[in-house]
């Protein structure tokens, strides 16, 4: 059994159907790709998965347990751990304090630890200065603290969504070392939702695509990307 | 069809408790739909604002309080009119104040996050208050007309007729608005500009003065309201208050945007405020239950919108 | 360079502050005191405004603080020290049901069903005559300290000692962090294993727990509770305004804004004794519209970046979580 799997998820919004009878699995240390068109259900699938929204149908089951009705924070808690495409870092607390919150509240610990053990995640991943305010920091650094957010909750499963938006070519490129590095250190389960190609192509071991809200297709992205109803509904519309 | 079989059951429901009410006490039915139609007509411009501006208006109530004091002193002691004549100047001027209250201070707030603009509104509800206070103490001042006695008798039950006077407005209130955001070119514009601001920015609406516009036809329809409220109430500083929170409290029920459905809700609370009031020695509890009920829609509405 | 000036300010804020009976006269003393209860409420008010949450309902736990004062010496026969507690406490467990239900609803409508709370609290005790005393009230038969004004005085000055340190302890804690982070966004909040509902009713129960001590103080100094008296929403506006004015988020904020509303309102009181209080609707208007930060944020923007009342924009169509 993989560390998290999902059986015919399924999730309406009104007469839509964002995700429709999605089964997957993903397992520590893997780095699954998740890509498809605009509006085709990748960031609700998220949603699902880390409890923002409840399935319509379907279930979740992590580590053998079910935990397809738990509120977010305990599935933060319990090990899935995750990004938001629209990011929204908390204004009010300093680099340093948006990072510590995972420690102190997923892990439970003491705030003079939670502050050390965040100053030394940043580190790791090349964020300094954490006494600023989120305001202050520039693009690549919010996307950082955003990871090292997550990654304060000791996760086994991670989600990015679009970490590499609004990045340059220099700063993806050193992004998709991190996610490598960070993915094969803590050994977590990676899945990236992302448009650009590029990355999906070197950081990935397998992907599944999705259309409409159902997977149309999965395998490693060779594979994948040769597939013609793959490229009729995302490359094609892509391009 | 969900809509339509939750539709049905409310009727019955409504039917049922109608009948058991006029078995009971026959004129509690009066009194309850007479209630109803005051609830309505006040809360139908909040329901207005809400719709369109996607604002909060806590000083709502007031500024029917406003209207009233307005009506009273300038129209009637000053001018000598009749509320049923002042209500049309008192609603040209409260137009033009909220263009005013819009422009000074809404305005700047909607940009804001949705607390600044409850606490902004809290504030002016308070300063509108307190100013009456000022200016008139907080005695209160009543109308005494001859015509708001008029009643009539049915078998031999008896009831004051004048309070049908506020289910006339608010129906009319209620249509004529659906009409003028219906057919009328600037009630389209509001209406796209109530559902998407930005994309009826685009297609060239001018999102801004749309706003303007709307608040103050709602300002101005509580002039109408806040005049008809005199010919029988008392007024005081504070008599707009529970007001805003009752109007609050019946657009939630009907839920955002729905100004018929304000009729609905109003008659369910008003029928009920009124059978609390019929049985003898607990008339004191029937504002508990309104903002029982109140409460428990809210809550039950707030719940299903998440599962939804 | 900061550290010692900080701990230093509030220390001798309170040293002045309880000396203060020893050299005042009996009006200047009486002013402090009504500053300092209003103060304590500011400081509660804003306790839960760090979640994001705004209560109309202050005046609701307020008085149902003096009315479980009152009735529990009336009724139960209790100590005067005892029944300020019992305020407190019943005060708080109120706030613990009634939260479970309606910490589920945001911005504006938990705003108004606070509003409405305090209302419903009112009627049940206006029309519960035989056990609350109805409209006419409760009497006490005799005050606490036997009315002595000095003690009385200090009172009040334990319970903003209390709001201050429950606050304070607030700050320094994992609970603001906590709070904070609900604040600005309650996904991000939760994606960090942030239980928001949990940290809702602490800091509803907390700031709840305050305003009934304040109530039962208020009634012990008195002696006197009616539904008018007690819910009166002037216990809602005056520290809600307070605390806009002199800053939220934080304890000096709402000791500020206490302060210099608090003697300001006196002075207006003496000058125009009706309709005085619209000098605090006009300070939240130009406060939310010109300097939402408040006093002590103006302060502080000098190092930290502006913020405002809340930073997360809520949906209008939003019913709730
Ligand atoms: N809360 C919601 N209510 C209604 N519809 C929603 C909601 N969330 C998402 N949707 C709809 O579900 C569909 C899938 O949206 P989703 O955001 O998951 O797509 P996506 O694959 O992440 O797209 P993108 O690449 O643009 O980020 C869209 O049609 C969207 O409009
Ligand atoms: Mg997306």
């Amino acid at each position: 059994m993989s560390t998290l799997e999902t059986r015919g998820l399924t999730r309406r919004f009104g007469g839509l159907v964002a995700v429709n009878n999605v089964s997957f699995s993903l397992d520590r240390g893997e780095i699954l790709g998740v890509i498809g068109p605009n509006g085709s259900g990748k960031t609700t699938f998220i949603n699902l998965v880390s409890g923002v929204y409840l399935p319509s149908s379907g279930s979740i089951m992590f580590k053998g347990r079910d935990i397809t009705s738990d509120a977010p924070h305990l599935r933060a808690r319990a090990g899935i751990a995750r990004t938001f495409q629209l990011i929204h870092p908390l204004q009010s607390l300093t680099v340093r304090e948006n990072v510590m919150l995972g420690f102190l509240f997923s892990r439970g610990m003491r705030l003079r630890q939670a502050r050390v053990e965040a100053d030394t995640i940043c580190g790791s991943l090349g964020l300094e200065r954490l006494d600023r305010g989120v305001a202050e920091i520039t693009m690549l650094e919010t996307k950082k603290m955003e990871i090292a957010r997550a990654l304060a909750n000791n996760p086994e499963i991670l989600f990015l969504d679009e970490v590499m938006a609004g990045l340059n070519v220099d700063e993806t490129r050193e992004m998709v070392g991190l996610v490598q590095s960070v993915s094969r250190r803590h050994n977590i389960g990676v899945g990236v939702v992302e448009h650009v190609m590029s990355v999906i192509r070197d950081l990935t071991h397998r992907v599944i695509v999705l259309e409409n809200g159902e997977i149309i297709a999965a395998g490693p992205y060779e594979e994948v990307s040769r597939n013609p109803r793959v490229i009729a509904a995302y490359l094609g519309g892509a391009a | 069809m969900a809509v339509k079989r939750s539709t049905i059951l409310w009727a019955a429901v409504v039917a049922a408790a109608v009948v058991l009410i006029l078995l009971w006490k026959p004129t509690v039915l009066v009194y309850g739909v007479q209630r109803a139609g005051l609830y309505a007509a006040v809360a139908i411009p909040m329901a207005l604002v809400l719709g369109i501006v996607h604002i909060v208006n806590l000083a709502h109530g007031e500024l029917m309080m406003v209207a009233a004091y307005l009506a009273y002193f300038v129209a009637n002691r000053l001018l000598g009119l009749d509320p049923f004549v002042a209500m049309v100047p008192v609603a040209l001027v409260m137009a033009a104040f909220g263009w005013l209250i819009y422009k000074a201070t809404i305005k700047h707030a909607l940009k804001a996050p949705e607390l600044n603009q409850l606490i902004l509104t809290f504030g002016l509800a308070i300063a509108f208050s307190q100013i009456a206070n000022l200016a008139f103490t907080s005695q209160s001042f009543k109308l005494s007309l001859s015509y708001v006695s008029a009643s009539a008798t049915i078998g031999d039950v008896s009831f004051g007729v004048f309070d049908f006077v506020y289910v006339a407005v608010a129906v009319l209130l209620a249509v004529g608005l659906r009409l003028f955001l219906q057919r009328t070119r600037m009630g389209k514009a509001a209406l796209a500009v109530g559902q998407n601001p930005r994309g009826a920015a685009i297609v060239g609406i001018n999102v801004d003065r749309t706003y303007g516009i709307i608040f103050s036809i709602a300002v101005g329809l509580m002039g109408i309201v806040g005049s008809l409220f005199l010919t029988k109430q008392a007024i005081f500083p504070g008599v707009g208050g529970p007001y805003t929170m009752k109007s609050f409290c019946l657009v939630a029920m009907a839920g955002v945007g729905n100004i018929v459905g304000v009729l609905y809700c109003s008659l369910a609370l008003g029928l009920s405020e009124a059978v609390i009031n019929g049985i003898r020695g607990y008339a004191g509890w029937s504002n508990i239950v309104f903002f029982a009920i109140i409460i428990a829609t809210i809550l039950v509405r707030s719940y299903r919108e998440r599962k939804r | 360079m900061r550290r010692p000036l900080s701990f230093l300010i509030p220390l001798l804020a309170l040293a002045a502050a309880a000396l203060l009976p020893l050299v005042s006269g009996p009006y200047p003393l009486a002013v402090a005191r009504s500053v300092l209860t209003y103060m304590a409420l500011a400081i509660s008010w804003d306790m839960l405004l760090r979640s994001g949450q705004i209560s109309f309902g202050i005046a609701g736990f307020f008085g149902l603080g003096a009315y479980a004062a009152a009735l529990s010496v009336l009724r139960g026969g209790m100590s005067p020290i005892l029944s300020i507690l019992f305020a407190g406490v019943f005060a708080g467990a109120v706030a613990l049901i009634l939260g479970l239900v309606i910490l589920r609803l945001r911005a504006v409508y938990f705003s108004i069903t606070t509003l409405a709370l305090a209302e419903i609290f009112r009627v049940i005790i206006q029309n519960w005559s035989d056990f609350t005393g109805g409209p006419e009230g409760l009497v006490l038969p005799k005050l606490i300290f036997n009315g002595e004004s000095k003690s009385l005085y200090w009172l009040v000055l334990a319970a903003v000692v209390i709001a201050c340190a429950a606050s304070t302890m607030f700050e320094k804690s994992r609970i603001r962090l906590a709070l904070s982070a609900i604040r600005n966004n309650e996904q991000s909040a939760a994606a960090s294993g942030i239980g928001i509902f949990k940290y809702l009713l602490v800091a509803f129960v907390v700031s709840s727990f305050i305003q009934g001590i304040v109530g039962g103080i208020q009634l012990q100094g008195y002696g006197f509770a009616s539904p008018d008296a007690v819910f009166d929403s002037n216990y809602t506006l005056l520290p809600l305004a307070m605390a806009l004015l002199g800053g939220i988020h934080g304890t000096p904020g709402p000791v500020i804004g206490a302060l210099l509303l608090g003697i300001a309102a006196e002075f207006l009181k003496l000058h125009i004794p009706y309709g005085h209080l619209v000098v605090y609707g006009i300070i939240i208007v130009l406060v939310i519209l010109f300097m939402p930060q408040g006093l002590y944020g103006l302060l502080r923007s000098r190092r930290h970046a502006v913020a405002p009342v809340a930073e997360n924009r809520v949906d209008a169509g939003a019913w709730g979580k």
